[in-house]
């Protein structure tokens, strides 16, 4: 098989199984995990795939529903990443200061543990579902500016873009036309590349407990949670549940990863 | 990605063969403890974080160790003298005269005399601490073995204070008195390792029954940690949540504690309108409704929730005294009872619109219940709760909230709260139209004049069985009060028993019915613990 049929088709498979999982999500309503004390505690079991936990409801109808949730939050806070890397990138590209001033942000933000300044922007916020989405939008963006930024000084220093300088067309005509062709392949994938570190981060200050409330369906607070029943042997609230989160962050990866290969032409032939 | 993955795979392996394990394995590192003959270790909850000074609330739920009290309760709630000798009140309930004994030392050798007394109930006033005596007006000694206490208002829980405080000296009371208290009681603290321990020993000058035990150590441990070295077999009494109450541990004994440790649903009971001084916003336009708090109370399953919930481990709650002498035994209900429920919905005209909710004049019966967001058995009652009065046609929203957020909130929406304390005075603060919105007090807003005059003369009342008999009454006279027959101003539906794990071979006694879970209740009669004969 061709390589570039088989990145085609690791693309369809993993989006597929996405959808899916986003599909089931939304169709489950809130009865489906209604709380049943007849059945806690239950390990798994072909009525409970996952087992139940302590109010007896379904781990499964849990797992998927927070994944749905997780999708969501990520897709939300990847955009406005995306946005915000765009919008800095070409502030960059306007002149030297503009530049120092974006390069400055860039390292401010990098050089402060990002789970700490999420914890920050999110709480500040007054934490919640608002907090979370805030806080992972406004700290996602570093590394793909950095990347978009060198881009955009690559594409600056070439002669067509001089010439059309010299021709008189406005900088704004430049960048829809010479810069903005460059840099959305970039974008597209800076995007997905983005969204697994945004799921796992809200997974992370959920389980922390600055992230979502507790009645939400969320992977975070189904592991924080499961923390608590560890010790008394309930292994299957945190095992399923992480070992999907992982899968579908992988998924994305995969994702986006084969869909750099597609779109890039100096790799995509390669192995 | 792939690390992650193999870390993971691996913990949750090790997981899989921690479950498997058999507890006879365990077996053979058995509790060694008895050949130690004089030492205990235990875990049984919390730090102290604001340390060992009575004047500041150390004591107030359980006993104080370090210090002791004029006077004490049995575990039948008898007052039994410790310090004091006799008391007597005057014909009007205002003044007070405790004669102390003299033959009385602190850990330091120095005598407790009734200068003492005086300066803990004065820095008590001050302290403007959780322990109200704004009631007291003046403390005095009288002669050099007496003290005479002036009140404000008659009050007989007084008693209760009395019993509560542990008496402090003043020669050895600084600013740090807190990390390093000194007193009467039967122990005396050696070392504190802030976050990790205390150590305490015998207290040599002690004049009561002489411990056992030489020495304690209290271990602050997470449940989890706890629990895990109860296993190991390096605690002798462990204090653990429900949700490890079903384990067994070997060598050990599972010991199950009633008690008022309860928990409720307090509903806001005046419709919305009004404003605290603060600017939050008072009332709630549904729970206002009679009909809607009587509906909940009865239709709730409370033995439901104590199976599910709490695992057995607790009993259905009926009040906020259950089982104190103060508690009326007639606010027990029939409950679990939905059509009662729904008669006295529809009587009150809450119909069943096309969403199985019910409505009346426009208004959905639909109100947000809030809990404390790191309290596990909260959350748990809460949405046990929405759940079974869904089919009732009654709509709760569970939220989870920091207890700063529900302090703004809690004037006008219900809250899962919890309460339980050896003082009646708790039912006045509670119930009172005075206590209304003062802190946690009375948050509902409730007021019933009947009721404020029953427990008036509670207050009032010369004898302790007087002043039973007016709280009893006060909660159900027949007619009015404010249990769940009554004016329902809460939905209380569990008491929690307090689980410990303790060592085959130690006895402790038969205890006391354990208050709201500050502070260490269980060490309360701890110069009666013993090995086994």
């Amino acid at each position: 098989m061709n390589l570039r049929i088989r990145t085609v088709f690791s693309i369809l498979i993993s989006f597929m199984l996405l959808l899916i999982v986003i599909v089931v999500g939304l169709l489950l309503g809130e009865d489906s995990f209604a709380i049943n004390m007849e059945r806690k505690n239950q390990a798994p079991s072909y009525d409970h795939l996952f087992g139940t936990d302590w109010l007896g409801r379904d781990m499964l109808v849990r797992t998927i529903k927070g994944l749905t949730l997780s999708i969501g939050v990520g897709l939300l806070a990847a955009f406005s990443s995306t946005l915000i890397a765009l919008f800095l990138s070409l502030l960059a590209s306007w002149n030297n200061l503009c530049d120092r001033i974006v390069t400055w942000l860039i390292d401010l933000f990098l050089s402060v543990p990002h789970i700490v300044i999420l914890i920050l922007i999110s709480f500040s916020l007054g934490g919640g579902l608002r907090g979370v989405i805030m806080g992972l939008a406004l700290t996602h963006w570093p590394h793909l500016t950095r990347v978009l930024r060198a881009e955009m000084l690559q594409v600056r220093s070439m002669e067509y873009v001089g010439v059309s300088q010299r021709l008189g067309k406005s900088r704004l005509w430049i960048a829809r036309h010479h810069y903005a062709p460059h840099l959305l392949p970039q974008l597209f994938i800076g995007f997905l590349l983005l969204f697994p570190h945004a799921i796992l981060h809200e997974a992370a200050i959920t389980f922390l407990g600055f992230g979502l409330p507790a009645e939400q369906p969320a992977i975070g607070i189904i592991l924080s949670e499961s923390m608590r029943y560890l010790s008394i042997g309930m292994w299957w609230l945190a095992f399923f549940p992480g070992l999907c989160l992982l899968m579908v962050v992988g998924l994305f990866d995969m994702l986006g990863k084969n869909l750099r290969l597609l779109v890039d032409p100096f790799h995509g032939q390669k192995s | 990605m792939k690390k992650i993955i193999v870390v993971l795979v691996i913990s949750s392996l090790f997981s899989l063969v921690a479950c498997t394990d058999n507890p006879s394995e365990i077996e053979e590192t058995k509790n060694d403890s008895t050949d130690n003959q004089k030492e205990l270790v235990l875990a049984i909850g919390g730090e102290p974080e604001e340390g060992f000074d009575p004047t500041t609330g150390w004591g107030r739920y359980g006993s104080p160790l370090f210090q002791s009290t004029l006077m004490r309760y049995d575990k039948d709630f008898h007052v039994e003298y410790d310090l004091a000798e006799s008391y007597e009140v005057s014909s009007d309930g205002l003044i007070w005269k405790v004669t102390i004994r003299d033959d009385v030392q602190f850990s330091d050798g120095e005598a407790l005399t009734v200068e003492d007394v005086v300066f803990t109930f004065q820095k008590t006033k001050q302290s403007g601490s959780v322990v109200d005596l704004s009631n007291m007006k003046k403390v005095e000694a009288i002669d050099a073995n007496t003290v005479k206490f002036i009140l404000r208002e008659p009050d007989s829980t007084f008693l209760s204070i009395l019993v509560s405080t542990g008496i402090v000296p003043e020669h050895a009371y600084d600013e740090n008195y807190n990390e390093h208290p000194i007193g009467s009681g039967p122990y005396q603290l050696v070392q504190w390792d802030k976050g990790q321990q205390i150590i305490v020993e015998k207290n040599p000058y002690y004049d009561g029954e002489t411990p056992v035990f030489d020495k304690l150590t209290f271990l602050f441990l997470s449940e989890d940690a706890a629990f895990a070295a109860a296993k190991a077999g390096e605690l002798d009494v462990v204090s653990v949540p429900s949700t490890f109450a079903n384990q067994e541990i070997s060598g050990m004994k599972r010991m199950e504690l009633p008690s008022v440790d309860n928990r409720g649903v307090m509903f806001p009971y005046v419709p919305t309108g009004e404003y605290t001084e603060e600017g939050f916003p008072i009332g709630n336009d549904v729970t206002s409704d009679i009909a809607i708090r009587k509906a909940i109370n009865v239709a709730v399953d409370r033995q439901a929730l104590v199976d599910g919930v709490v695992d057995g481990f607790g009993t259905p709650a009926y009040s906020v005294a259950d089982q104190l002498p103060w508690w009326n035994p007639d606010t027990v209900m029939e409950d679990s009872n939905v059509e009662l429920a729904e008669e006295i919905l529809e009587e009150a005209g809450w119909k069943m619109n096309g969403d199985g909710l019910r409505e009346k004049d426009g208004k959905e019966a639909a109100f947000s219940l809030l809990y404390p967001a790191d309290d596990q058995i909260r959350q748990s009652l809460s949405m046990s709760l929405a759940e079974m009065m869904k089919p009732l046609g009654i709509k709760i929203i569970t939220e989870g909230k920091s207890w700063n957020e529900i302090e703004q909130l809690m004037y006008s929406q219900p809250v899962m709260m919890g309460w339980g304390s050896h003082d009646p005075l708790e039912l006045y603060n509670l119930y009172s139209s005075k206590t209304r919105g003062i802190g946690y007090y009375n948050s509902n807003y409730y007021s019933n004049p009947t009721v404020d005059e029953y427990m008036n003369k509670a207050l009032h009342a010369s004898s302790e069985e007087e002043a039973i008999n007016y709280w009893k009454k006060a909660q159900w006279d027949g007619e009015e009060g404010f249990s769940a027959k009554g004016d329902a101003p809460w939905a209380w539906l569990v008491n929690l028993e307090h689980v410990y794990f303790i060592n085959d071979n130690l006895e402790i006694g038969e205890q006391k019915i354990q208050p709201h879970g500050h502070g260490w209740p269980i060490t309360d009669f701890i110069e009666k613990w013993q090995w086994k004969e």
